[in-house]
């Protein structure tokens, strides 16, 4: 058979590809104002900045950047809402670039922890908190790993990590050493999750490449010597680490006798979720420029690497790609965790449907994620009910990774505005351009931490930027419904209820959510689950499925609106 | 100003072109005596060697094309035909000068002096066919085509589009055009992808042979998830070309992500056939196995997935 196309016009594989790519993004398509009509949801803006004049919030992320070019300055860095004094308000945590081989900041940085004060204004407190953070800063990781009640913090860092013990009278200790979780390396994105279920939060932690001033490379202009940021697939592939926890305060390399180190990564992000529905939480890691890892919990302590042929591996072209933010929701309902996945531009992202038996679709295309991510780069990102309409709604956060990046490539930038994409039940409906101002603003985005900061019920999100300043934003449209606020602690099995399912019945409305662990990128986000329930104003029941080692069901009625409400594993009530 | 005159403007000096030549042939008497022959050989050869690379082509062409046929020597074979095609270029003799270029690609085949040489040479000829297109035809639709595709080709996308509406205006069924504009369209940034579509809709109308505008058709109803749409333009474009080789794996891509796995084999065990090498074809065949039962196939499928893309890894952002 010959190998040809018609008309004489060959099609190279190159050739292909960008037409490909390129032919989803006519403006019939691609514009806006297509999916603005289809969207048909409300016309004034659905969330509204607050500057930093109004929140206090004067902290700013320092890249470091440098002629050398060195990876990470271009990747960092996440952020956190975090109730660390469980006053009910959460706090935010800022994560910053510091001391390591390649970089001295003078003046030196430092992380930063802004206390609520409960009127839409933050006190820096980093200092009495003790969490300045200690090295090259990528990451954060929030977690009650002592079940003492007080969510711990875990940055991720180059050349190492760091565990903060949150000691509970608002000062935290720094217990990496004798919790021997400092991961030497490049750490960036952090999940606790209890994978052995036995009612404890272990600690799993991308790592990227093999790196460190010795080892970098060049890439740039031969002539010139002007660098840009090296593409990783030039740089070795590491395992990621996966921590026991001991129950004593200490943990247990486990990466090896998992099957985790079988698996060299380049990762960025991470999400556990149960994704077989098998009482085990699974991880979906990103990685770039080698395959996404679906590590599938096999039980007795042994996962399975079986991203590939579960169809979220590579690309649909057999390609890996740069797989950067994910995360992980059952958005259509049907009881299956679906997956999410950011790249970089001309990769676009992807939508995975589970289709069950681990295997998944990128449905992407068909909601109108693929043709508008054609030329963006995907960090921070997170199913919310932004409308609290009881539908799972995606926010994604974009920015491209390289600086210099607008004088190589036509139509890419470095700094690109957010994106929301609606669940109009039948599908997703791109309604960024009508939902403020926010979303024409151009951000070298990276971290998203969603979380309520001002506790009215509608999801607020607090994005880091590259060298940049935190940006603050409050939900003006998950106001307009009606809600209730879930605070789950879990008694026997892990006290954040990692891996929980809540369902529940407001008339008509019938919904369930998944509690999964992590998910975004270097970012940690509010433990509650919101509740969306549209204009319905009664609740009828709701059902926790707490995790296990518990596996136990409870059903709650009576239950209020409008309002925040704790459920205690066993208690049968609500508080 | 004429179109075709227009698009090689930079190049119309015949002086600088035959300067160029002559600098390429300064530039092989240094080379040629790094490649010096074996001491002892006084073969013609050498001395038309030498005599080329003092410029003096006229006296050493005829002496090299008599002496290449008897010479075993590769380094010196290497040195008469590239001094023959120089000699050759530099005396306008287009034939000599081809002649020896296809000898040099098929004896010296990754030589990169001999592909610098044979695309410097081939542009050349290129341009020398467009000057003759715009003396004798400056008007007529093929050299306004060329126009059209040297704007496209330097990014000049609304010129391009321009040259091709007014070829459409003086000949609204020539074939191709209708299928240019709509690539073009694709191509653009933002692409637009409704005009595109419109444009191979044309096409078809003008040439329902069109196997590219049934594809790229199928490409915008693939991107957009719109299957049902793909699917069937995919089989058209391989029913009529039956060699197009990307239209298996679209159709296969669509006949997956359609659900239709069984139906997703046939298309693309034909593309891993054709290419091999290519992981595209391996992953997807994959898929279409591990959902249709047939788990070891699958598993060979993944393996040759992997086998492939690590022997074309990605070593720029954009590849």
């Amino acid at each position: 058979m010959r190998r040809r196309s018609a008309q004489g016009h060959p099609f190279s594989r190159r050739r292909f590809l960008q037409l490909l790519g390129a032919a989803g993004i006519g403006g019939g398509i691609w514009a806006p104002s297509l999916f603005s009509a289809a969207g048909a949801v409300a016309s004034t803006a659905a969330f509204e900045e607050i500057s930093a004049t109004a929140s206090g919030i004067a902290w700013t992320h320092v890249s470091g950047r440098s002629p050398m070019a060195h990876l990470p300055e271009t990747v960092g860095a996440g952020c956190a809402f975090v109730d660390y004094d469980n006053d009910g308000w959460m706090d935010i945590y800022l994560v910053n670039s510091g001391p390591c081989d390649f970089y001295e900041p003078s003046p030196p940085l430092r992380n930063a922890l802004y206390h609520n004060n409960r009127d839409g204004t933050f006190t820096d407190v980093t200092q009495k908190a003790g969490v300045p953070g200690n090295a090259y800063g990528m990451g954060v990781a929030a977690g009650d790993y002592d079940g003492d009640g007080f969510p711990d913090l875990y940055i991720t860092q180059y050349p190492y990590s760091t565990l903060y013990h949150n000691n509970g009278d608002g000062t935290f200790t720094d217990v990496t050493a004798k919790a021997g979780v400092a991961a030497a390396g490049w750490a960036t994105s952090a999940v606790w999750f209890d994978y052995d279920n036995d009612g404890r939060l272990d600690l799993f932690v991308c790592r990227f490449v093999d790196y460190s001033k010795a080892k970098l490379k060049f890439c740039g202009d031969l002539i010139t010597g002007e660098r840009h940021y090296c593409i990783p697939s030039i740089y070795d592939a590491m395992p990621c680490w996966l921590f026991h926890n001991n129950g004593d305060g200490t943990f247990t390399d486990v990466s090896k006798a998992s099957g985790i180190t079988q698996s060299r990564a380049k990762a960025w992000g991470v999400v556990a979720a149960d994704l077989n529905n098998d009482g085990r939480m699974d991880l979906y890691v990103t990685n770039d420029t080698v395959p996404n890892f679906l590590f599938a919990n096999r039980g007795k302590g042994r996962f399975e690497e079986i991203g590939i042929l579960a169809g979220v591996g590579v690309s649909s072209f057999g390609k890996a790609r740069s797989g950067m933010g994910v995360d992980a929701a059952d958005y259509d309902q049907d009881g299956w965790i679906d997956l999410f996945e950011a790249n970089v531009d001309q990769e676009m992202y992807s939508l995975y449907h589970n289709d069950k038996d681990e295997v998944f679709s990128d449905v992407s295309n068909p909601n109108g994620i693929g043709v508008a991510t054609r030329l963006m780069s995907g960090w921070g990102l997170k199913f919310l009910d932004y409308d609290n309409d009881g539908d799972l709604d995606l926010l994604l956060c974009n920015g491209h990774p390289d600086d210099t990046v607008e004088k190589r490539i036509e139509g890419v930038k470095f700094r690109e505005p957010m994106l929301l994409f609606r669940n109009a039940g039948k599908g997703f409906q791109n309604v960024s351009q009508e939902s403020g101002a926010a979303f024409s603003k151009p951000l070298a985005a990276r971290g998203l931490a969603i979380g309520d900061f001002d506790n009215d019920g509608a999801v607020d999100l607090l994005i880091t930027q590259n060298n940049g300043a935190p940006i603050l934003l409050r939900n003006l449209a998950g106001r307009d419904n009606h809600w209730l606020g879930v605070r789950l602690v879990g008694t026997k099995s892990n006290i954040d209820a990692v891996g929980a399912k809540i369902t529940y019945q407001a008339g008509d409305l019938l919904r369930h959510k998944f509690k999964v662990g992590g998910g975004s990128y270097l970012s940690s986000h509010d433990p509650r689950m919101v509740l969306g329930l549209g204009k319905r104003t009664k609740i009828d029941w709701l059902e926790v499925g707490w995790p296990q080692p518990s596996g136990k069901k409870e059903r709650i009625t009576d239950l209020p609106i409008d309002r925040y409400i704790t459920i205690v594993e066993g208690e049968g009530k609500w508080k | 100003m004429d179109p075709v005159l227009a698009i090689s403007r930079p190049y119309r000096n015949r002086t600088l072109i035959a300067a160029a030549v002559t600098l390429m042939c300064v530039t092989t008497s240094a080379q040629v005596k790094t490649k010096a022959p074996a001491e002892g050989s006084s073969s013609a050869a050498e001395r038309g060697i030498g005599l080329a690379s003092k410029g003096r082509c006229r006296e050493a062409l005829p002496i090299l094309k008599k002496a290449r046929a008897e010479i075993t020597n590769r380094d010196l074979k290497y040195d008469v035909l590239m001094s023959t095609a120089r000699c050759a270029m530099g005396l306008e003799q287009t034939e000599t000068a081809v002649r020896t270029l296809l000898e040099l690609n098929r004896s010296f085949a990754k030589d990169p002096e001999v592909l610098y040489l044979t695309t410097h040479y081939y542009s050349e000829l290129a341009l020398k066919a467009s000057h003759d297109l715009a003396s004798v035809a400056p008007s007529s639709a093929q050299a306004q085509q060329l126009e059209a595709e040297a704007f496209e080709s330097q990014g000049e996308w609304d010129k391009a589009v321009t040259q091709y509406q007014r070829i459409l205006e003086q000949n609204p069924q020539r074939h191709g055009i209708h299928y240019r504009l709509g690539r073009l369209f694709l191509t653009k940034t933002p692409p637009n992808s409704e005009d595109a579509k419109r444009e191979f809709e044309e096409e078809l109308k003008i040439d329902p042979n069109s196997a590219a505008s049934e594809f790229l058709l199928g490409e915008i109803a693939r991107q957009a998830g719109q299957w049902g749409e793909a699917i069937p333009r995919f089989e058209r474009a391989i029913k009529l070309d039956e060699g197009f080789v990307e239209a298996y794996l679209a159709l296969g891509i669509s006949m997956n992500a359609a659900g239709k796995f069984a139906d997703a084999v046939t298309p693309l065990e034909n593309y891993v056939k054709m290419l091999p090498d290519d992981p595209a074809g391996h992953y997807q065949l994959a898929t279409a196995y591990a959902r249709t039962g047939r788990k070891q196939d699958a598993q060979r499928e993944m393996t040759l997935q992997q086998e492939t893309a690590a022997k074309s890894p990605r070593t720029s952002p954009q590849q």
